[in-house]
């Protein structure tokens, strides 16, 4: 059952719950995690001796650093009821024949091959810890474009790697970023040249199958002077009783007059804890656009953040929200203004139901001596209920007088007028409730590609429907 | 009404249980107030300081505090000499400005001053300091002390209820008017003493009245603590305009809190102002209880040198149809800090509301800082709720349109400034307040 669509973002249920028998699974670690499952990762792997001093040292870190208490609440993680490494087959897929059967079935389902065809320069599939499928167009890797996966990337570029991993976002950052760096696998390397524009996006898609599995995968993205690209993202995972684990971790560096664009859809099953450090630095007159889309998972906690670290750097932040019954998404995202005249913008909306609670989490940081620089924050929340709640936590820390720096929030529930007015016209109630809510989000609706963009208003029509009466 | 100023004095030795027990014996307190003291200084004792790291806490470095090195005032007794009064308490004692309905000064938390209108005191109300209550209406004392702000909710809290001395207690009966605003004025002399005056109005149903409380102190050679607390509470239709001003002298560092109950229907009108003091921490609270209740919250600060200020604010929606509406401006200069953290929390059921938080501030220099730091927690779903922030700087296009057109930099400056707080000074009806508050801003920008 084929589908096309490129999210696999379903609207009466969770239509990614189903799952894969694990029998045939080449290796799967035991539970929990210390220093021997890591040397044994890393032994199957076949990495440098300098990957796996890099990882042990990482969980150490995470050994030490006590579990953050602010937030969501992340006590319930049982972080020794956890598999951390599964590897489901031998070798990666170069063609899409390659891919085992069952695996190549579940992204069938998911409608990856299909959304290749039809509008990506190249596609990444990531099931549970190993990449089972990467391939880029012919014509974007003539130009010198890198597109693998993380550990392929160790293998056939350990240069570039070992000169940049750990540098945007390093072990120490934070708890569930040591974790990310000592046991990660896959993820996506992205490596553009200088002054190529890779003018479709990349994607991305990553699967969770096995219960109480955790998914660590590492991305990379290093856009060269001038050069473009957007890079998509879409993530699932069966519904079971057991909660899994996904935490990711992003660095991207985006260097002189360079534009990324990295859109991440997150559909997780709503047994999904998501805890996720994604970060860029962007250098003189680069560009960087985080787009970041919450619609599954039972807990999220993101910030994407983005380090302007020379002058003219600018970054964009678009966020939107959707928490239904027992969903708690906490996104939010950062801006660091380290150097004169910068220049971000953050736009976050969130839309809470049936019990959910979304809202936005954020931090402005000026540097002193980052003058000229101007930075604005908006963030608006629906509240569909009585049940439901939204929190607003726009921290912003400013060092430098010569700034301009704005921040509004509004709270507001869809208003009777404008009900009244569309229904005046013979529109349905939940229909209009739906328009309602896709105005709501349309700032951001209308930045993503033309596929999410109507896969997303479709789910937010359906999720609206019997919203209202 | 007044006691005699008696001769030089240096506070009394230490904080402990033997303080307490003295302060209670001579206040001539009765049992019940002493146990409770005793309780607050257990308490005191057993609880922490506040983790540098909590939210509230990480903005503002207390490492510098010394609570071991404060004295209580034991003994009520404070250096003589009107030459060191404030020029407004001075002006005030003469009679000059507008009309009171009262007036109360404190020096050390001794009563040196007390006056209320004969109209004012025919209409039942109660004005006195807040040692005069606990011996003339115990039961209203009682009934209500401390039960609005509690010992237990942190360290400071705590030390307050141990060694509360002074303050101003006012109960306005059911359905009756003041007119005339009540001033009340409290004054540290002694440097390096502990203070902790409590506040507690009890506007009854239908009630209405204005108090200003004026709070200042000379230039402190020692660290000065301030723990004050003001418990506002509003009974079904009351209307109450509450004014704190500040101007400690260098030296005193405050933690005080505000907070009020609003019942059905309330209306407050909080003004908070605040000029002076080395480190000053402020919580101010509005806890809306009753449909229909509102809340107006206004502030004003303006650091220099090296101040600190930091104002935590709450504007809590537990009933439906109530409205807040905040706006805190603030001026930073010198080496100056300022935080602004405000929370609107609107809990469920609590449907129509409207809840507004606005937050502006000036940056005069480079070196001075202002944190602004809202957030929302809102969980009901029928309402309208909304904040702002905006930090900005003095405007050089501005300053250069008004110095074009012969004025020097200095006054272009004043005329910005006051441009910047005439939004929070043009919605205070008081107009003396307004002037002291223009004199204020005037002064601390004479040396730009």
């Amino acid at each position: 059952m084929a589908t096309t669509s490129p999210l696999g973002i379903d609207f009466d249920h969770y239509k990614w719950g189903f799952h894969d028998p694990e029998d045939k699974y080449v290796f799967k670690a035991r539970k929990g995690l210390d220093a021997e499952v890591i040397n044994q990762l890393s032994h199957m792997k076949g990495e440098p001796d300098w990957m796996r001093a890099y990882r042990l040292h990482a969980y150490e870190h995470y050994r030490q650093r006590p579990t953050p208490k602010w937030g969501a609440n992340l006590d319930q993680i049982d972080f020794e009821d956890i598999y951390y490494y599964l590897k489901p087959t031998e070798g990666k897929g170069r063609t899409w024949e390659d891919v085992p059967e069952d695996i190549k079935r579940t992204f069938d389902r998911l409608g990856i091959p299909e959304a290749e065809k039809k509008f990506l320069a190249g596609v990444g599939a990531q099931y549970e810890s190993e990449s089972v499928y990467h391939n880029l167009k012919e014509e974007w890797e003539k130009l010198g474009v890198i597109f693998l996966d993380t550990d392929s990337a160790l293998r056939e570029h350990p240069d570039l790697l070992r000169e940049y991993f750990g540098t945007v976002v390093p072990p120490e950052d934070n708890k569930i970023a040591a974790l990310n760096s000592a046991v990660w696998s896959g993820g996506s390397f992205v490596y553009v040249p200088e002054g190529v524009h890779v003018d479709i996006p990349l994607q991305a898609y990553f699967r969770i199958n096995a219960e109480k599995a955790g998914q660590f995968e590492r991305t990379m993205i290093i856009c060269e002077p001038g050069s473009y690209v957007h890079y998509v993202e879409g993530c699932s995972a069966p519904t079971y009783m057991a909660d899994s684990l996904h935490s990711a971790v992003v660095e991207i560096i985006v260097k002189e007059g360079a534009r990324c664009r990295y859109t991440t859809i997150q559909n997780w099953s709503t047994n999904t804890y998501n805890l996720v450090t994604k970060r860029a630095v962007a250098y003189r007159d680069a560009t960087m656009e985080w787009i970041d889309g919450n619609i599954g998972s039972k807990i999220t906690m993101k910030d994407p953040s983005v380090f302007m670290v020379e002058p003219g750097a600018k970054a964009e932040i678009l966020s939107v929200a959707f928490a239904g019954k027992g969903q708690h998404q906490d996104p939010g995202g950062k801006v660091i203004h380290a150097a004169p005249h910068t220049q971000s913008s953050v736009v976050s909306k969130s839309i809470s139901k049936d019990g959910g609670r979304a809202g936005y989490r954020g931090l402005v940081k000026i540097y002193p001596g980052a003058h000229g620089s101007k930075c604005a924050v908006r963030c608006d929340a629906l509240i569909l209920d009585d049940q439901s709640r939204s929190d607003t936590y726009p921290t912003m820390e400013i060092e430098e007088e010569d700034v301009q720096i704005t921040h509004e929030a509004t709270v507001s529930k869809v208003s009777d007028e404008q009900l009244f007015y569309l229904m005046a016209r013979g529109i349905k109630a939940d229909e209009a409730m739906g328009m309602i809510v896709r105005g709501f989000i349309e700032p951001i609706i209308k930045e993503l590609p033309l596929e999410y963009a109507v896969e997303l208003n479709r789910m937010i029509a359906l999720e609206m429907e019997g919203s209202v009466g | 009404m007044s006691d005699p100023i008696v001769e030089q004095s240096a506070p009394a030795p230490g904080l402990g249980r033997e303080a307490v027990l003295a302060l209670s014996e001579r206040r001539a307190e009765p049992a019940w107030m002493r146990e409770r003291r005793l309780e607050a200084w257990s308490l005191y004792e057993a609880m922490p300081l506040p983790d540098p790291n909590a939210d509230a806490w990480r903005r503002t470095d207390i490492s510098g505090l010394q609570l071991d090195e404060v004295r209580p005032i034991l003994d009520g007794q404070t250096r003589g000499g009107g030459e060191a009064w404030p020029r407004w308490v001075q002006e005030a004692l003469a009679g000059a400005g507008e009309r009171r309905g009262g007036m109360l000064v404190q020096r050390d938390g001794r009563t040196v001053h007390h006056a209320v209108d004969e109209a004012v005191r025919g209409q039942g109300v109660l004005f006195l300091d807040t040692h005069a209550a606990l011996s003339q209406v115990p039961d209203l004392v009682r009934e209500h002390f401390m039960a609005v702000v509690r010992p237990d909710e942190l360290k400071f809290r705590a030390l307050h209820a141990a060694l509360w001395d002074g303050g101003t207690f006012l109960y306005v009966p059911p359905r009756v008017e003041v007119t005339l605003p009540l001033l009340s004025a409290t004054w540290i002399d002694t440097s390096g003493a502990g203070l902790f005056p409590h506040t507690l109005v009890v506007a009854d149903e239908g009630s209405k009245v204005t108090l200003i409380d004026l709070f200042g102190s000379d230039p402190m050679a020692r660290q000065t603590v301030v723990s004050n607390a003001t418990e506002l509470i509003l009974r079904d239709g009351a209307q109450v305009r509450y004014v704190a001003f500040q101007d400690w002298g260098p030296g005193v560092w405050e933690f005080g809190i505000i907070r009020a109950h609003l019942a059905r229907d309330a209306t407050l009108h909080s003004l908070v102002v605040a000029f002076g003091g080395s480190l000053v921490k402020t919580d101010i609270e509005s806890l809306l209880r009753g449909s229909g209740g509102r809340s107006e919250m206004l502030g004003l600060y303006f650091g220099d040198e090296t101040q600190h200020f930091d104002f935590h604010t709450l504007q809590e929606h537990f009933a439906p149809h109530t409205q807040s509406d905040l706006l805190y401006k603030g001026a930073v200069k010198d080496r100056a800090r300022s935080v602004f953290a405000g929370l609107i929390r609107v809990h469920q059921g609590a449907q129509k509301t409207n809840a507004f938080q606005s937050n502006r501030n000036l940056i005069l220099n480079a070196g001075a800082k202002a944190v602004s730091d809202p957030k929302l927690e809102i969980m009901a779903n029928d309402l309208r709720c909304t904040h702002g922030s905006a930090t900005s700087r003095l405007n050089d296009e501005h300053l250069f349109y008004l110095m074009s057109r012969g004025l020097r930099r200095q006054q272009a400056v004043q005329m910005v400034v006051d441009g910047f707080f005439a939004e929070v000074l043009d919605r205070v009806p008081l107009a003396d307040l307004r002037v002291q508050m223009q004199q204020e801003i005037a002064r601390k920008l004479e040396e730009m």
